[in-house]
Formats: C-alpha cells, sequence, structure tokens
C-alpha cells in the first residue's frame, strides 16, 4: 500500500527539531557549474595568456564566482568573449571530464592547485579565487562516494545537455532539470521557443539574466537563483508593477518554489506582495504570519548580527500585520496591530523600530482623518535624532502636506521641501526625490500656479531612474508618477487640449493597469475631465451618470459634482439640500478647497432666485478663506462671482475695479473657461459702465463699448475652443446688440444669423443672460 | 425503518466473508499487504465458515499457467524487497497478475531510491528535488493502457497512486472512483480517494458503486471531516449489522470519541481494543494522549512499557513515550522521542503538533513555531497546531497577533470551547470588551469544557459595573460548576459566592445575601469576608427592626430594589 511509503525520508538537517539548512556550515555546494569555474581558474593559472585577455578575464571572475548557476552554455559564451583561447580550453577539460569516467573527475580535483601550498600564484588561500577554491575542494572531500557519484552524473548531464540542444540558441533552463519534456505533459515548449528567440548570446550577463524573469522557468532554482529572482520581483513590485510577472505567473511561480524548497521563507513574503497586488485580505494575511513565523527561526542566526535575535522580527511581524490592515482600510484592527508593536518594541527598547511605528502612527491618524501634525512633528525629531533620514523626510513631506491643506504659508512649505530635498540627493533616496517632485507639483496646482506646476510635473516626468536596478530607465511605476501625470493631464483639459489628455490617460492605462494599486488615481482623474467637458458642452445628461462613477472612487467629489449637475438641471431645491450637506463633511473634514467651492455653488444657486444680496456675504467668506490658504485660483474664482454679484445689483463701476484685480491671475494661470467667463463678465461690466440698455435706448460711451466689442471677441475665442455654445450664444447676442448700437449692421447681422443658428441647435430654450456668471 | 434496510443490506454475512476471503487472496498476490490486512480483519470479526462454503480460488487461465514460474521467482523477490530484481523477471509477462506486480515493483523500486536518495542528496540546492523517477515512465505506460481500457481494479489503483503523487490529483481521484467500480472491495483504493476528499461537497459529487464496504468509506471520510455524529451512527449501524467483533470498527469509534473529547467512552473503548488485541500499536497513540489528558501515570506508564516491548520502533511507540514523558514534566526526553517519531514518519501531523507543546513547555518558543508550522504543512486543517502557535504568541505578549491563530483554530472548530475562550481572553487583553463577552457567551453555549467562559464573562461584567449581568453569571457558573459533579481544580466557587454576597446585600436582598455569606465560610480564602458580611447584615436587619422602623416602614414594604432581576431568570439575558 503506497502510504506506508510515503517519503520514509528523515530529514539529516534537523537537529532539536529546528531545520538547519547548513547542517556542515557549508555555504557552497559543488555545482557541475562550479566544476566548470573551478576548471576555468585552473586554466587561468596554467596557461599564458596576453595581458588585455586576462584583464578582462580577472573582471569576470568575481560575478562568476557569486552569481547564481549559469547554464553551460551562457557560461562559455561570457568566457568565450574575454578569451576564446581559454574558453576552448576549459571546453575541452570539461569534455575530458564528462565524456571519460568518475575518475577524470577525481583526477581533476587533485590536481587543482592548492591554495595552501601555491604561495605565488592568484590562488593564494586568503586570496579571492583561494577561498572560492579552499571551499570548493573542502565541500568536495565531505561528499560521501554515493554523492560523488551523483555529482559525476550530474556533470555529465550538464555537459551533454548543453550540446543535446542546438547550439546557436542555448535554453537557459537551471542546470539539472531533465529534458525528458516530452513526458511532462504540463511542459511549456513554446515559451522555450519564445527564449531561444529572445535569447541574444551578446547580451551581458546580468541582462540575459533579468530576460529568465520574463519566463516561467520549471523545476527547481539553485539558492542564489531563488533569491535573485524573489529580489528582483519584490523590486519590480514595488517600483513598476507591470515589468513584474502577472499575479497568478507569479504566484505560480512562487508555488513551484515553495514546493521543492519550503524552507525558503522569503517566497512567502513575496506571495505577500503579490496577494496584496490583488487584493486578496485572506491570502496576504496568512502568507504575512507564515513568513514572519519562519524568518523567527532562522532569527537565531540573526544573534551574531547584533540584533537580539527573534524578538527582533517579533516586532517587525506585529507592524507589518499593522501596515497590512491599513492597506485594507481597517483601521481598528491596524490600531491595535500597532499599538502591540509599539508595546514589545518598548519593552525592548527598539528605538528605531519604534520610530517606525510612530510614522506608521501618524500616517494611520491622518488616515482616519484625524489630525496628527503634533505627532508627526515628534516622529520628525526623533527620526533625525536617531539618524534616520528616510523617516524624518517622509515624515516632514507628510506634515508639508499636512500645512498646505490647513493654509501655512507657502514660502515655509516650499523652505521645508527644499530642506528635505538637499536630504534626499545626499542619501540618495531616490524614491522621496520622487515623491517631493509630486508633491511640489500638487501644491502648486493647489494654489492655482498651473505654470509652476506644469513645470515641476514635467521635470519628474523627464527625471531619469536614480534606482540602481533600473538606471537609466526613465520612468517608474510609483504613486508620485501616477499623480504627476494625472495631473499633467487636468493641467491640459483646463486648456482644452483633449487630445493631449487622451495620449496621457492612454499612458496612464498602460502604466498602471486596472487592477494596480494606483488605477484609482488616474480612474478618478479621468472621470473628472469627463465631467467637466460634458458640463462646459452644455450635456447634462451626459454628466449624470458619470456622478455616480465618480461618487464610488471618491465620496466627497462624487457629491459636489451631484451637486453641481442637479445645479444645472435646474433643480435648485436637491442641489442646495446636496450642497449644504457636503459643506457640513468637509468642515468637519477640513476640506478647505472644497467648502469654497460649495459656497461658491450655493451663492451661484442664490443668484437663480435673484437673492444677490444674500449671496455676498458666502461670496466673502469665500474670499477670506481662499486667500488665507493662498488658494489662488479659487480666489479669483470668487472675485469673479463677487463681481457678477455687484454688476447684477447695479454698481457695475465697482464690479469693474474688483475684476481689474483677478483678471491678471485668471489669465495668466487660469483654465480655458474661466478666461472665457472672465471676460465674457468685463464685456459685460463694461457695457453696463458705458451706460449701455439692452433695448438700445440711452446714450453710450462708445469708446468702451468698442473695448467691450473687443472683450467679446477674445470671450468667443475661449468659448469656442471648449465648444461652450450656450455662452457662444450669449456672447453674439451681446456683440449683435453691442455692433448695433454702434451701427455696424453687416456685422450686426452676422452676429445676429450665428446666434440665431446656435440657438437653433440648442433647442433650449435661453435662461436670461444676466442669470449666469 | 432504516435499519431493517440496512440488515437487509448486510443480511448475507456469509456472502460478506466469502468476498472478504478471496479478496484477501487477490490482495496478498500482489503484495497489497495493508489492504489485505484490513480485510483479514475484518472477515475474523465474521463467524467461521464451513469447510464446503469456502470461495473456490480464483481460475487459472492460460497466461496465468505461462507465467507461473516468472511470477513466483518475482514474487519472492518482491517479498524480501529486491524490487528492480524482481521487475526484471516479470518483464515481457502477459498476465494481468503478473503485470500489476510488475509495475508496483517499479513504483516500489522508485520510492526505496527516493527515500535514499534523500539521505545523500547534493546540499540545499538538490534539497526537495529528489523525487521519483520512475513515475513519469508508469504514467505513461498506464495512461496509454488506461485509454484502451486494459487496466483492472488493481492497476487502476496503482495508476490513480500514480497520479496522486505527481500531483494530479482530479485525475487520481477519477481513476480511484474507477478503480472502486471495478473491484469495490480493495480497501486500499478507498483509502486512497479518502485522502484525496476535501469536503462534504467533493464527498456527495462522488458516485460510488452501491456496495456494503461504500458504508465502511463513508463512516472513515465522517470521521476525518469531522462529522462525528454521523460517523458514530454509521459505525453503530454496522455493529448491529454484524460486525460487531471487529477490532477495527472499535478502534474507529474510540478515535471519534477522542476526537469529541468524549473521554470516558473513548477510554473504555480502548481498554476494551487492548484486551481483544494486546499487542495491537495502531492508534494507541491517540490512547496515550487519551491517558495524558486525564493525567492517568501508571496506566500511561504500562502502555509505554508494554509497546516498548512489542516494538520500540514505531511512530505509534515513540508517541506514547513522548507522552509519557510529558506526563513526567520531562519535556526534553519527550522531545526527543517526538523527534525520534517524527524521523521514523516525518508526515506523522501528531508527533510535530505534540513536540510543539513539549517546546512550549520548554519555553523555546521558536523551535515551538517551527514545530506547529511543520504540522500545518502536513495538514492545513490541524487545529491543534493553528491553536499551539496562537498560544505561543500568546505567551510573546502579541495577543492581537495571536488572534489569527484562535481565529483559525475556532473556524476549524466552531464548537469547541477552547478555542474560544482563548479568543475571548485575547480580545479583552486587547480591551475589547464587547467582543471578549461574545465570545465567553458563546464557549459557554456551545458547552465550555473548562469551566471557565462563566467565570471570565462575570468578572468581565463586574469589571464593566454591570453588576446584574455578572451576578447572573455567577449564579449561572455556581450552578454549573454544582450540576457537573466532580471537582475542577481551579474553580472560582469562593470568588462567585464572595460577589453574590456583596450584590445581594448592595441590593437589600438580605436572606440572599446571608446564604452566600454563609456558603462563603466554606472555603478558606473567603471566610473572613464571609463572616464579615454576616455581621453587616445583622447589623443592618438590627436597625431595621429596632426603634427607627417607624421611619424605614414605608421602605420594609418596598425593600425590593426597583432593577430587581432573579439571578435566575434567563430569558432577558443576551450578553
Amino acid at each position: 500500500m503506497a502510504s506506508v511509503h510515503e517519503s520514509l525520508y528523515f530529514n539529516p538537517m534537523m537537529t532539536n527539531g529546528v531545520v538547519h539548512a547548513n547542517v556542515f556550515g557549508i555555504k557552497d555546494w559543488v555545482t557541475p557549474y562550479k566544476i566548470s569555474v573551478l576548471a576555468l581558474l585552473y586554466d587561468m593559472t596554467a596557461s599564458k595568456i596576453t595581458l588585455p585577455e586576462r584583464r578582462r578575464l580577472n573582471k569576470l571572475i568575481l560575478p562568476l564566482q557569486q552569481g547564481p548557476d549559469l547554464t553551460l552554455g551562457q557560461f562559455l559564451k561570457t568566457v568565450e568573449e574575454c578569451c576564446p583561447q581559454t574558453a576552448y580550453a576549459v571546453k575541452l577539460r570539461l569534455h575530458e571530464m564528462a565524456d571519460g569516467e568518475l575518475k577524470d573527475m577525481e583526477y581533476f580535483f587533485s590536481t587543482l592547485p592548492t591554495p595552501f601550498t601555491a604561495f605565488d600564484s592568484e590562488a593564494y588561500k586568503t586570496s579571492v579565487v583561494g577561498l572560492f577554491m579552499r571551499h570548493m575542494l573542502l565541500a568536495y572531500n565531505k561528499l560521501s562516494f554515493s554523492q560523488v557519484y551523483k555529482l559525476y552524473k550530474s556533470l555529465q548531464h550538464y555537459y551533454h545537455s548543453h550540446y543535446a540542444k542546438p547550439t546557436d540558441g542555448q535554453v537557459d533552463l537551471p542546470a539539472l532539470v531533465a529534458d525528458d519534456s516530452d513526458m511532462d505533459l504540463t511542459s511549456t515548449e513554446d515559451t522555450v521557443g519564445d527564449r531561444i528567440d529572445r535569447e541574444e548570446m551578446d547580451t551581458p550577463l546580468h541582462e540575459s539574466e533579468l530576460r529568465n524573469d520574463n519566463t516561467p522557468s520549471r523545476g527547481p532554482l539553485s539558492q542564489k537563483q531563488a533569491e535573485y529572482f524573489l529580489a528582483r520581483q519584490a523590486y519590480l513590485l514595488k517600483n513598476d508593477e507591470n515589468k513584474a510577472l502577472k499575479p497568478a505567473a507569479l504566484q505560480e511561480e512562487l508555488n513551484n518554489m515553495l514546493k521543492f524548497n519550503p524552507d525558503f521563507a522569503e517566497a512567502h513574503y513575496l506571495n505577500y506582495l503579490n496577494s496584496m497586488r490583488v487584493q486578496d485580505i485572506f491570502l496576504s494575511a496568512h502568507c504575512l504570519l507564515h513568513y514572519f513565523d519562519r524568518l523567527i527561526l532562522s532569527g537565531n542566526e540573526g544573534k551574531s548580527n547584533g540584533d537580539e535575535g527573534y524578538g527582533r522580527s517579533l516586532r517587525y511581524a506585529a507592524l507589518n500585520l499593522a501596515s497590512l490592515h491599513c492597506r485594507f482600510g481597517h483601521y481598528q484592527q491596524a490600531d491595535l496591530a500597532l499599538q502591540e508593536a509599539i508595546r514589545i518594541a518598548q519593552e525592548s527598547n527598539d528605538h528605531v523600530c519604534l520610530q517606525h511605528c510612530l510614522s506608521w502612527l501618524y500616517t494611520l491618524e491622518q488616515m482616519k482623518g484625524s489630525d496628527s501634525t503634533v505627532l508627526t512633528e515628534d516622529s520628525v525629531k526623533m527620526a533625525a535624532h536617531f539618524c534616520l533620514p528616510y523617516l524624518a523626510s517622509l515624515g516632514i513631506q507628510s506634515l508639508v502636506q499636512q500645512g498646505a491643506t490647513q493654509g501655512k504659508t507657502a514660502h515655509k512649505l516650499m523652505d521645508a521641501l527644499k530642506d528635505t530635498d538637499i536630504l534626499h540627493w545626499k542619501h540618495s533616496l531616490s524614491e522621496l526625490i520622487e515623491i517631493s517632485l509630486a508633491q511640489t507639483t500638487s501644491i502648486w496646482r493647489m494654489y492655482g500656479k498651473s505654470t509652476m506646476a506644469l513645470q515641476q510635473a514635467q521635470l519628474l516626468l523627464n527625471m531619469s531612474s536614480l534606482e540602481p536596478v533600473n538606471f537609466g530607465v526613465q520612468q517608474n511605476n510609483t504613486e508620485a508618477f501616477a499623480v504627476a501625470l494625472c495631473h499633467l493631464a487636468e493641467l491640459h483639459a483646463e486648456q482644452g487640449l483633449y487630445g493631449a489628455v487622451s495620449e496621457i490617460l492612454l499612458h496612464l492605462k498602460e502604466q498602471f493597469p486596472p487592477h494596480s494599486q494606483h488605477a484609482k488615481l488616474w480612474m478618478l482623474c479621468d472621470l473628472k475631465i469627463q465631467f467637466e467637458r460634458h458640463m462646459n458642452e452644455g450635456k447634462y445628461h451626459l454628466a449624470e451618470p458619470l456622478v455616480t462613477a465618480i461618487a464610488a472612487i471618491n465620496k466627497t467629489e462624487g457629491l459636489y459634482r451631484k451637486g453641481q449637475v442637479l445645479k444645472a438641471l435646474n433643480r435648485s431645491t436637491e442641489a442646495y439640500s446636496v450642497l449644504q450637506r457636503l459643506q457640513v463633511h468637509c468642515e468637519r473634514t477640513k476640506c478647505t478647497e472644497v467648502v469654497i467651492r460649495v459656497m461658491l455653488s450655493t451663492a451661484e444657486l442664490h443668484w437663480e432666485s435673484s437673492g444677490f444680496s444674500t449671496a455676498l456675504p458666502l461670496l466673502l467668506q469665500a474670499l477670506s478663506l481662499a486667500r488665507q490658504h493662498h488658494l489662488q485660483q479659487l480666489a479669483s474664482e470668487t472675485i469673479l462671482h463677487l463681481a457678477f454679484t455687484q454688476l447684477m445689483l447695479g454698481v457695475p463701476e465697482h464690479a469693474l475695479r474688483v475684476l481689474h484685480e483677478a483678471i491678471e491671475p485668471v489669465l495668466a494661470h487660469g483654465s480655458v473657461m474661466d478666461k472665457g467667463r472672465a471676460l465674457l463678465l468685463t464685456a459685460r461690466c463694461q457695457m453696463a459702465v458705458a451706460g449701455f440698455r439692452p433695448n438700445g435706448q440711452g446714450q453710450a460711451d462708445l469708446p468702451l463699448a468698442v473695448l467691450a466689442v473687443d472683450t467679446l471677441n477674445e470671450a468667443a475665442a475661449y468659448f469656442s475652443k471648449l465648444n461652450c455654445k450656450e455662452r457662444l450664444r450669449d456672447v453674439h447676442y451681446l456683440q449683435a446688440q453691442l455692433h448695433r448700437s454702434l451701427g455696424q449692421t453687416s456685422q450686426c447681422n452676422k452676429s445676429a444669423m450665428l446666434f440665431r443658428l446656435l440657438d437653433q441647435e440648442l433647442q433650449s430654450p435661453a435662461p436670461p443672460v444676466s442669470m449666469r456668471l | 425503518m432504516k435499519m431493517a434496510a440496512l440488515c437487509s443490506e448486510f443480511g448475507d454475512l456469509v456472502q460478506i466473508k466469502k468476498q472478504l476471503i478471496s479478496v484477501i487472496s487477490l490482495c496478498k498476490e500482489r503484495g497489497l499487504l495493508h489492504s489485505s490486512k484490513w480485510a483479514s480483519e475484518l472477515a475474523f470479526a465474521l463467524d467461521r465458515l464451513p469447510k464446503d462454503e469456502l470461495p473456490p480460488s480464483s481460475p487459472f487461465t492460460e497466461e496465468d499457467a505461462q507465467d507461473l514460474d516468472a511470477l513466483t521467482l518475482a514474487k519472492s523477490y518482491f517479498d524480501l524487497k529486491e524490487y528492480d530484481r524482481s521487475a526484471y523477471f516479470l518483464k515481457g509477462c502477459c498476465s494481468r497478475k503478473a503485470y500489476f506486480l510488475y509495475m508496483y515493483s517499479r513504483y516500489l523500486s522508485g520510492e526505496k531510491k527516493k527515500d535514499d536518495e534523500t539521505v545523500d542528496s547534493l546540499g540545499p540546492l538538490e534539497k526537495g528535488q529528489v523525487r521519483n523517477e520512475a513515475l513519469r515512465e508508469l504514467r505513461v505506460e498506464l495512461s496509454k493502457k488506461h485509454n484502451a481500457g486494459e487496466l483492472d481494479g488493481f492497476t487502476l489503483y496503482l495508476y490513480g497512486v500514480v497520479l496522486r503523487k505527481l500531483d494530479l490529483l482530479k485525475e487520481a481521484v477519477e481513476v480511484f472512483v474507477e478503480a472502486i467500480h471495478m473491484l469495490p472491495l480493495h480497501w486500499g483504493a478507498w483509502l486512497e480517494l479518502s485522502n484525496l476528499v476535501t469536503n462534504i461537497e467533493m464527498l456527495k459529487s462522488l458516485s460510488l458503486p452501491d456496495c456494503w464496504i461504500k458504508d465502511f468509506f463513508m463512516a472513515h471520510m465522517y470521521t476525518e471531516l469531522q462529522m462525528i455524529k454521523e460517523a458514530l451512527q454509521k459505525y453503530q449501524n454496522l455493529i448491529e449489522a454484524g460486525f460487531s467483533k471487529s477490532t477495527y470498527i472499535i478502534s474507529q469509534i474510540a478515535v471519534a470519541y477522542h476526537n469529541i473529547r468524549d473521554i470516558d467512552q473513548a477510554l473504555a473503548l480502548f481498554n476494551e481494543l487492548r484486551e481483544q488485541d494486546p499487542y495491537r500499536i495502531d492508534n494507541m497513540d491517540t490512547f496515550s494522549n487519551l491517558l495524558y489528558v486525564k493525567s492517568m501515570k501508571p496506566e500511561l506508564s504500562y502502555l509505554a512499557h508494554n509497546l516498548v516491548e512489542i516494538d520500540k520502533y514505531r511512530v505509534e511507540t515513540c508517541c506514547v513515550i513522548g507522552n509519557y514523558y510529558s506526563l513526567r514534566s520531562q519535556h526534553e526526553k519527550a522531545a526527543l522521542y517526538f523527534q525520534r517519531a517524527l524521523k521514523l514518519n516525518p508526515r506523522c501531523l501528531g508527533a510535530w503538533t505534540l513536540m510543539g507543546h513539549e517546546y512550549m513547555e520548554m519555553k523555546n518558543t521558536s523551535a515551538a513555531i517551527q514545530a506547529y508550522r511543520h504540522a500545518i504543512e502536513v495538514n492545513k486543517r490541524d487545529y491543534r497546531a493553528w491553536y499551539g502557535l496562537g498560544q505561543t504568541y500568546e505567551i510573546l505578549k502579541m495577543p492581537f497577533y495571536c488572534l489569527y491563530y484562535y481565529r483559525k483554530a475556532h473556524q476549524l472548530r466552531p464548537n469547541d470551547s477552547r478555542m474560544l475562550v482563548a479568543l475571548g481572553e485575547s480580545y479583552e487583553k486587547l480591551s475589547q470588551q464587547l467582543e471578549a463577552k461574545k465570545c465567553y457567551w458563546r464557549a459557554y453555549s456551545v458547552g465550555d469544557v473548562e469551566k471557565m467562559a462563566l467565570l471570565k464573562l462575570a468578572k468581565l461584567h463586574e469589571q464593566l459595573n454591570e453588576s446584574d449581568d455578572a451576578a447572573q453569571c455567577y449564579m449561572l457558573y455556581i450552578q454549573d460548576i454544582f450540576s457537573c459533579g466532580e471537582q475542577l481544580e481551579h474553580a472560582e466557587v469562593s470568588t462567585a459566592l464572595r460577589y453574590l454576597g456583596q450584590y445581594y446585600f448592595k441590593n437589600k436582598l438580605y436572606d440572599e445575601a446571608s446564604l452566600c455569606a454563609q456558603r462563603c465560610c466554606d472555603y478558606n480564602d473567603a471566610r473572613e469576608e464571609g463572616k464579615a458580611l454576616l455581621r453587616q447584615i445583622s447589623q443592618v436587619r438590627d436597625q431595621i427592626e429596632t426603634p427607627s422602623a417607624d421611619l424605614f416602614a414605608p421602605l420594609s414594604n418596598n425593600n425590593t430594589p426597583v432593577r430587581r432581576v432573579s439571578p435566575l431568570n434567563l430569558i432577558s439575558f443576551t450578553p
């Protein structure tokens, strides 16, 4: 019966219930690849090689010794590039061994120069080469007979599998995998073909390894290969998710790895990262805990490193659990886990861990929506004290963010950011540099300085990556880039450059596929742009369904947009209640920007009921808020509203004076829509000041009227850019009137005709011109 | 009615016996030792057949005659574990029996080599890489034959085993089902299938042949899936149908009782089993667990000595000895024996968990975590290992961290009060009183084993100043303690009485209060307080009855507090 034979092996590496990977303390085991390296070293010492070739070979030694195992083809190719003659010699030596008998291999090991005797050669015992040779000899001498025989077998296999394949394309399967794929029904023959195509043999060593990552490699990996694979995937997950394996493929790879080496704890951690990627809380929690359970075991070795063993990993285990819950929005759970981490860290006086906890604590507070400035400040101070530049500047960045929303003066914020930037460059914290740039973009944008924002965003996007792995690659897939690109898209949309916008969004979609972590950023951005566009074009029925989508991503934003749509559809009562609700909510959460915008919308609602005087205090309040927080764009918009109210209240002179204050920043930084509206308003004020009456009576001030015509022309240009027909119709109407009073009949007729055309097209009855900004 | 149907199904015990006898010889010829052992045990439990009723030996075909010499030779090599030799001489034989033995020896040879290889592997690079190289070839050959429909029940079984070893589980299940249909009496195939069935839905979806052996399988499956009630019912039916003497069934019932922690029943059954079958080693580790739980030192010691005499190199023996040492608080030695058990069979689940417990006792938390993790790796559904991990982290003072593990354990055993109490304690440590209350109440509702949940619940209520609820819980606790009859070590009846006394006193229920106070005096630690309370009560009573009585007159009519709820009134009790 089969179950009796259920792997009756006993694990020789287990002592005291704990499995030690290296029972003899030997890190290196002799593998066929290592024998090839030994042969290379032997030939290098034995034969005469010209100086440049020798130099190239010497440069190769360290990567070959320390890198993961290569196939014979790859190995020979790299050696051949440096010195064909030596490569041939090595091949010959391997051929002797592989085609000969066991004694040939034994003979090879016995002829190796002993590092203890060769004083003059490179293989002296303390040299790099000597150390390697000593390791190998020691490992070889410890092998039992059957192990030696097995080694010989695998050497033969290693050698022959190289020649069994067509020599033009080396398949980079790990050395020991059997090639009997004809029997393995699950083998991936199609990918093998793929690999051959892609494998250009003249690529440098590490490049060809990178390529490996794209093709699922079957079978066991060597320790180093596995470590490299994990490190690389983890890095990619963090910085450039698209280049990492797809979640399913990565999962499969990890399962495969764990099947062959269940003690490989790091694989569990990668598994955790991978599950986070697909938002699988169940699996990710499971993997995280599994990883730390495993880590605690290996933590005993950590004692020699000065840390006090597994206590340390316990603390970080709790901390990681907190971050996991934080990521999934379980704030209460995260809080509990964090408390635990803090308590353990305190008990063992681990300041560094405590510092990490503290920075998580304020992040958590922030996420929960409460004010955490004091905590953050403390954290920054402590981090600076313990020389943790990363945490310190992360804290400062977070402080800057809070300061920006709370209306701290701009120069303070910028100063702080500049200081941290110096820190970043000093410690080359490339990730933080990116964040810092993205943050500056956001701050400028918030202040309404679109040119500065644009410049900062471009700076970030044009910056080359500083990360060692992705060196020279232009873009990483971090949140910072997503933010910058979103800002870029919105800035372009404001200028009515929708072609560019769609290109940027397409790029975003490619870089951050919908399932990925930062995808929500561009989704919201995309929706907002569409919404604005439909609103500008007066297609309210198209804008309405977008509201639900926006609300799904961002509740506050969704509510605001809902109010706007309702207002546009003349459902004032509903709009009013929505806006009131929103205002209360935002005042509580200190969302100043939204508060001001809500006030403006409410004021517009007042206009509709001709309550111009009731709108005034609201607008003044908004203005003071905007000025207090340095929100220039919103301030200008508020001034426009104020001016309009004044116009309606019959004091156009005042209105014109107020407008002069706002027109400059609007023209400099505002969106096309704002520019158009500002100019239209100016024209109307000018007309009013000129004493112009709609029915053409009264004595008009002609020069001012001419000025108004010019202003209207300009406004018309902006509106036509946005295809904003309703406002265009207003413009034409006013133009026609002006021309008539100026006696320019032909132009009057032309404007009147344009008005008529638009009026027919729009069908909806024109709202009273006076009622809208 | 159901019983009658079952009896008719089993009515022909003679027929069953005949079937068993024939399948025993079939299995023996093919070297399937465990299946033949199982069948023999069952056959032994049935009445003897008269001579002329014995089934004829299987028909002898021309092919069999041809292969007879080779087969006999190969079988003897096979019995001596010279599998390669056996396979060599069977090559080219065409009878079905020879073909099975040929394939089976190749399979076993591969397995044996794999085990040998593991010992001297070429370092961590190869670790876990060692595999049975014969499997692939066997699979290719068998699948060809399978497609051609040339496989009989035994070869199908072997094909299934090969598939399972290659991790092709879905295909393996199909093949095993097919094998069972072809040859229902081969218990090995059923057992292999049972290893692949993970849940009840899967079990229900299988189409199994309608044979008496199916009942054995279902009962076994129910035990595996922790559906103990159903399993016990099945086994009871089998006993009533005439298998009452079967040691197999008795041991299975005992294991089932062990699983639902009905210790006395299980112990009685195991004792009976040992009387009937004194040299039995199977399942004795479970027996020792029971003895351990009951702290029956002499019995455990006797068992351990007895088993060592029978065979000291068996997993079960090592586990029993480990338990024995553990009970004597010699945890290092205990851990040593569990390790020995694991060396004999690394997939022995119980030993991993028990070793974890030993390391816990030795305060070697990291080794304990490792052991528990191994146990989980062997079987994800091992609730004891999850529970143990939770305990380890609790010891490391990480109450939030251990919640996850306790939750896991609770998921696997939703009706086990220990996990619930552990969960409640963790929540309490995290000051999540509401959750803690829920856990304790649930623990009480599912039947509290350790009788601690109510006490903890009461204390929690006491902390939160919910005196009525606390009093109710204490009352229930006292009832619970006294109703279970036996004396528990950690019982805190005095605490409960003390609180109740004070509670009644505060609520001016002096009769009840004095009763409680008097009972308090039975306990050493509460005697003084009890006396003090009695004195207070008598004082207050004096005051009520003495001159100022008219002053208190309106009160004394109404001396029940406004919110008086009888502690026994449980209707409104929802924590």
